[in-house]
């Protein structure tokens, strides 16, 4: 089944509430994600893309549950998993979803051997016998090339360097074979030549295994390489998605244009032009009921201040929010 | 031109526990008034052990080996503590990594710039300084008005501005810049390295930015070495650099960079990782990653030799020479 949705997402928001003290209830309300749709067909590599505060990682978090939404629907593989209340159904969920971290220095615990790390998940889930599990691991390792795995097993975290670090992450987010991963900025903390392999495996085992990934990045250079659709977010909502090459090539958004203008080029003679857009991102607590980009938006018009735009398909499974643009194709400019 | 710095046969280690520690071996290097200069490499291959150098802020097990450091006629491994406090800031400042951690939380932005004018020119009064605040602000893109806000009423950008402004409070002939945007967002990057090239041109100074990312790099430098594991393996003008890199390294590395301008092509890795510079080898430190190393690499260690008019390489087997393009063609 080439068209099998892994993942649907609707409507999913996530609010965190802002108390001044413990004792009063909260009044005001962080919207880090609001409203937000999408699915992710089996094997497919979508990337959510932003700037720092966007919500790219609430996110990821609340779709593997570590939040609970505060509003919408998830369902994955076509069963309802918004909130799981018995304990089978949260196994079954848990074994079948990983998540990989953006700080491999931060996410492994210290104190134990690689081998308790990556078994952690299979230990966690009762699964197998300890020489089934012994196998898995040494079997993970090589294939996320810690070579030799039996000279790792006994080792510790500090003993390893960060590329070798973020694949003992990896293979630990892998070894239950999970249908679906978050994966966090899992390369930006590695330095260039190594960043470089760590991508190009995940790129391997993702077509080896059939897995579907949800690839957070705040680096669209990084996104178009690793990611069949992209979609970026602008203070928790999602303003513009599309396949990556048409959105490297053909972006709608204001914000969309400005943040891939804004990349610097790895050529000295190509002359950039500046990006238009002005101010800092803010944070979306209790947003008004109009277009977030307004206050920066070079082209902002009258009814963007009174309403916010919807996700529309321009054609070709491009969607944008923004009132620059009509269904299916055509502007109003 | 004059060179505002020159470095000749620097070298710096550290004594450790375990050995020692070649974090910056044999660098040399020269810096001509208004160049702006990139200095690029992966963690740990000792880029910022060369700023810190230059501004002789080393730690206690750091020694300088051997190598001068002239600035303004000057060689800096040899002066005072007291001599050197009148260059720092005054003559070569600095912009430091995670800059927003770098201002002090507990006293008012203006005021941590105002110290620094004062400190190194006792004649300026506080309203001279005030008002010398005031237009550094304005040079970087801040309201003056701000200077009496707290570092945590600014956002990171604002901060990063604020720290620029600091070092150029007392008109340096040489700013380094440590990573400057590598903890900011892409627009405000954006937005903080076109106001660095503008204020550079504007007041004809020269710069050295330090980053791993070599496009950040190519936007901003005339001029750009590359290090690799303690030593500067090519040097040249940026387009030489990215148009014919000869060093394999520097080859693996230009075409390693994901880009999102043109067709997407396949990436290229180089296998294995940077060594351990703790009792590093006397052969090519590349050679074990290297795709085009023999036997001579496994030997001895290049020497660094200017191949080309202005283009400096440390390899035995340089590559895309301007010879070999034409032999090729031909």
């Amino acid at each position: 089944m080439p068209d099998e949705i892994v993942l649907k997402v609707e409507n999913l928001s996530k609010f965190f509430p802002m108390k001044k003290s413990v004792f009063s209830r909260a009044k005001h309300f962080l919207h880090a994600v609001d409203n937000l749709n999408f699915q992710i067909e089996k094997g497919k590599v979508l990337s959510l893309v932003g700037e720092s505060g966007c919500g790219k990682t609430t996110t990821g978090k609340t779709i593997l549950k570590l939040y609970e939404p505060t509003g919408g629907k998830i369902t994955f593989l076509g069963k309802d998993v918004t909130h799981l209340h018995e304990t089978e159904d949260k196994k079954w969920f848990h074994s079948k979803t990983q998540m990989i971290f953006q700080d491999p220095f931060e996410s492994l615990n210290p104190r134990k051997t690689i081998f308790d790390i990556v078994a952690e998940p299979m230990n966690i889930q009762n699964f197998g016998t300890l020489r089934k599990r012994e196998l898995m691991v040494m079997d993970i390792l090589k294939r996320v090339g810690i070579s030799p795995p039996d000279a790792f097993l006994w080792r510790y975290p500090h003993e390893l360097s960060g590329g070798q670090r973020q694949r003992v992450a990896i293979a630990r987010a892998l070894v239950m074979k999970p249908e679906f991963v978050v994966a966090d900025e899992p390369t930006s903390m590695l330095d260039v030549s190594i960043r470089t392999q760590v991508m190009k495996l995940m790129m391997e085992l993702i077509k080896e295994m059939n897995m579907s990934f949800l690839y957070i990045t705040h680096d669209l250079a990084v996104a178009r390489y690793m990611a069949d659709e992209i979609s970026v977010m602008y203070l928790g909502r999602m303003v513009e998605y599309a396949n990556s090459e048409e959105l490297i090539n053909n972006p709608l958004h204001p914000y969309t244009k400005a943040l891939i203008s804004a990349v610097p080029v790895p050529d000295p003679e190509f002359k950039r032009k500046s990006v238009e857009i002005k101010g800092g991102i803010g944070k979306p607590i209790d947003p008004l009921p109009r277009c977030r980009f307004y206050d920066r938006c070079p082209f902002a018009m009258e009814i963007c201040n009174q309403k916010e735009p919807e996700l529309l398909d321009v054609g070709q499974n491009h969607k944008v929010a923004c009132f620059l643009y009509k269904k299916d194709g055509g502007t109003i400019a | 031109m004059k060179a505002v710095l020159e470095i000749k046969n620097l070298k710096m280690y550290y004594d450790t526990q375990a050995g020692q520690v070649k974090a910056a071996d044999d660098i040399s290097f020269s810096l001509y008034e208004g160049e702006s200069m990139g200095l690029v490499g992966e963690s740990g291959c000792g880029k910022t052990s060369v700023s810190m150098s230059i501004m002789r802020l080393l730690p206690e097990n750091a020694r300088i080996i051997s190598g001068n450091i002239f600035f303004g006629g000057k060689d800096i491994v040899k002066l005072s503590n007291e001599e050197m406090n009148k260059i720092r800031w005054a003559g070569i400042s600095m912009i430091f990594q995670a800059a927003m951690n770098s201002l002090n939380p507990v006293y008012r932005v203006g005021d941590q710039i105002i110290e620094a004018i004062t400190t190194h020119e006792p004649d300026v009064t506080f309203e001279e300084a005030r008002q010398r605040v005031a237009s550094l602000y304005k040079l970087v893109g801040l309201d003056p008005e701000r200077m009496d806000n707290y570092p945590h009423e600014y956002s990171g950008g604002m901060k990063q501005r604020a720290v620029i402004a600091m070092s150029l409070a007392c008109n340096p002939k040489l700013i380094i810049a440590d990573e400057p945007t590598t903890a900011l967002d892409v627009i405000v990057q954006d937005t903080i390295l076109r106001e660095l090239e503008k204020i550079q041109k504007k007041l004809n100074m020269s710069m050295i930015y330090i980053s791993h990312d070599i496009a950040v790099i190519a936007e901003v430098a005339s001029k750009i070495a590359i290090m690799y594991a303690g030593k500067i393996v090519e040097m040249s003008d940026s387009v030489t650099i990215f148009k014919r890199p000869a060093h394999p390294y520097t080859v693996g590395l230009m075409s390693s960079f994901p880009s999102i301008r043109g067709a997407k092509k396949e990436l290229v890795t180089i296998p294995g990782e940077p060594p351990n510079l703790l009792n590093a080898p006397d052969h090519c430190r590349f050679a074990p990653r290297c795709p085009f190393a023999t036997d001579e690499c496994w030997k001895k260690e290049p020497s660094y030799e200017e191949i080309e008019d202005n283009h400096f390489v440390a390899c035995f087997h340089p590559q895309n020479l301007k010879k070999q393009v034409r032999a090729n063609a031909g």
